[in-house]
């Protein structure tokens, strides 16, 4: 059958002739095929808004064409998604960062703090703490290739600037003044407890990850109810140990920028978890067989 | 009439009233007395105005406006950290006459924006009134944004001795804070965080006088 493909403007960009039951990563092949500026990663596909319609309903490569009901003449509108990096390069970058960053104000003092003498002896807060902010990312690192499943396989390439600035950027300002020479490391068992808890945290947002990893079969695209631990409680409980972490981490090194940086992610986080809440609850709505989505804090007992 | 609609219309006039008095006292200052007194004429009414305008932060977060409550407060507290932290504390700077140029911008700009949106909020504003308030931003934003960025500039060395709202290491936040510092990446920021402004005003002011959309290069096909 034959497809027009038009711009965002209306404009006819090009005609293809696809196969009505052809998935339609096929029709992007063949819009590759055309215009190979926009490999098939920066294409987007929509269908034409219907009345009442803000956003009009994206194509899934996964998906037949004859699925969303396109026959001979139909049309599509193009939208170019900009140059694209894949998920996991932008994961590792902005996790290398802050790996190699913050302990660099730990080693090398007497370059980084050049108006300042070298402190002689660094307090046991502070080794730990360098030693938690590695492990904090070297999992990053290692879940990113070994655990996280991506929902989409690429994003804007902007974003790679955009978040490499924020991790790393915080990774500098939070260790310049955990390691600087005039640190006051507040009460020491104080401090080991709350590192403590702080990598219990780690280990719960861990096990947290492992069982989103497990919720999808290979293949599978839905979304599906996260069950056990604490997504029995709590949406985004991996966000939940995640925030605890850095309250605890902040509340061991007692630093301003730490806790600056824990807020920070904190509201982040939350705006991503309302959002998947909210997904969530209108999915799963009791109706036509599906389960209702069950009463659940979304982010952060008792506030949110 | 909503009391929300009521509410916001008395905001909307009150702010405009305040402003024309903030116009009208540096016009008056202006032709009776020495430029040293401008901003004794004027000051303490600018403050209280743009003191008053941070509630226009709650409208925006209560939904009471469609602003977004966070573009909104940092509008806020860019204008209230050059006229409080910067302005007003030190009197060699009341005499200059970016600080005029600043007072007079912004209440020019002011005294035709409040009563734009407190007419629109009660639907009654004429087209004309809509026209200033989407033409008069394209010369007086500029004007303001360099007037501002020249009185920071002409503080720095005020505030590399005086250090105020600073903070030294060693403490018990073991953190630092260098207001010195801060301007000097205020004045490097501040040209682009105006732009995002100023080019988001000039597609709103596009949108509402209904003209032809403006050429977006940046559109893809």
């Amino acid at each position: 059958m034959k497809l027009e493909v038009l711009s965002r403007s209306g404009n006819i960009i090009a005609t293809l002739d696809v196969n009505p039951d052809a998935p339609v990563a096929e029709l992007k092949k063949k819009f590759y095929g055309l215009k190979k500026k926009y490999y098939p990663a920066r294409q987007r596909f929509t269908l034409p808004l219907k009345p009442g319609e803000k956003r009009g309903t994206v194509l899934d490569d996964s998906k037949r064409l004859s699925d969303y009901g396109l026959a001979d003449g139909g049309k599509v509108e193009f939208k170019d998604l900009g140059p694209q990096i894949g998920y996991s390069t932008v994961f590792f970058w902005e996790y290398f960062g802050p790996l190699v960053v913050y302990p660099l104000f730990f080693v090398l003092p007497k370059y980084l703090y050049p108006h300042l003498e070298a402190p002689k002896q660094r307090h046991l807060v502070q080794k730990v703490a360098v030693a938690y902010w590695c492990f904090h990312y070297a999992k990053r690192i290692v879940e990113t290739f070994t655990v996280h499943k991506f929902g989409h396989a690429t994003m804007p390439i902007f974003n790679l600037f955009k978040n490499c600035a924020y991790y790393w950027g915080y990774a500098a300002y939070v260790s310049y003044f955990v390691n600087h020479p005039k640190y006051t490391p507040p009460n020491e068992k104080m401090s080991m407890i709350c590192l403590g808890l702080a990598l219990l945290m780690q280990l719960g947002n861990l096990r947290s990850h492992i069982i989103l990893s497990n919720l999808r079969k290979p293949g599978e695209k839905d979304y599906k109810i996260p069950r056990g631990f604490l997504f029995n409680f709590v949406t985004c409980a991996n966000y939940t140990f995640e925030i605890w972490g850095w309250l605890l981490f902040s509340a061991a090194v007692q630093s301003i920028p730490a806790y600056l940086f824990a807020i920070t992610g904190a509201l982040q986080m939350t705006q991503w978890a309302i959002a998947k809440h909210k997904r969530l609850i209108k999915t799963f709505d009791g109706k036509e067989g599906r389960p209702k989505y069950p009463r659940r804090w979304i982010i952060f007992p008792p506030l949110l | 009439m909503r009391i929300s609609q009521a509410y916001l219309a008395l905001y909307n006039a009150l702010q405009a009233c305040g402003w024309a008095a903030v116009l009208g006292s540096l016009l008056y200052g202006a032709f009776t007395q020495p430029p040293e007194q401008l901003y004794l004429a004027a000051g303490y009414l600018t403050k209280l105005v743009q003191g008053a305008s941070l509630l226009e932060t709650l409208h925006a977060a209560s939904g009471l406006v469609p602003s977004s409550p966070l573009m909104t407060l940092m509008q806020w507290m860019g204008r209230s950290n050059v006229l409080f932290c910067i302005l007003d504390p030190q009197p060699q700077l009341h005499a200059s006459p970016w600080s005029a140029l600043m007072l007079g911008t912004w209440a020019a700009a002011e005294v035709i924006r409040y009563p734009q949106y407190a007419a629109a909020t009660l639907g009654a504003c004429p087209a004309w009134l809509t026209w200033l308030r989407y033409t008069m931003f394209i010369p007086l934003y500029p004007v303001g944004v360099v007037a501002e960025m020249a009185l920071m500039a002409a503080a720095l060395p005020y505030l590399a001795v005086r250090k105020p709202y600073s903070l030294e290491m060693p403490n018990a936040f073991n953190w630092a804070f260098s207001y010195h510092r801060f301007i000097q990446i205020v004045l490097a920021v501040y040209p682009f965080l105006w732009w995002q402004l100023y080019s988001s005003l000039l597609r709103s002011r596009s949108k509402k006088l209904k003209l032809a959309p403006p050429k977006d290069s940046s559109k893809s096909q």
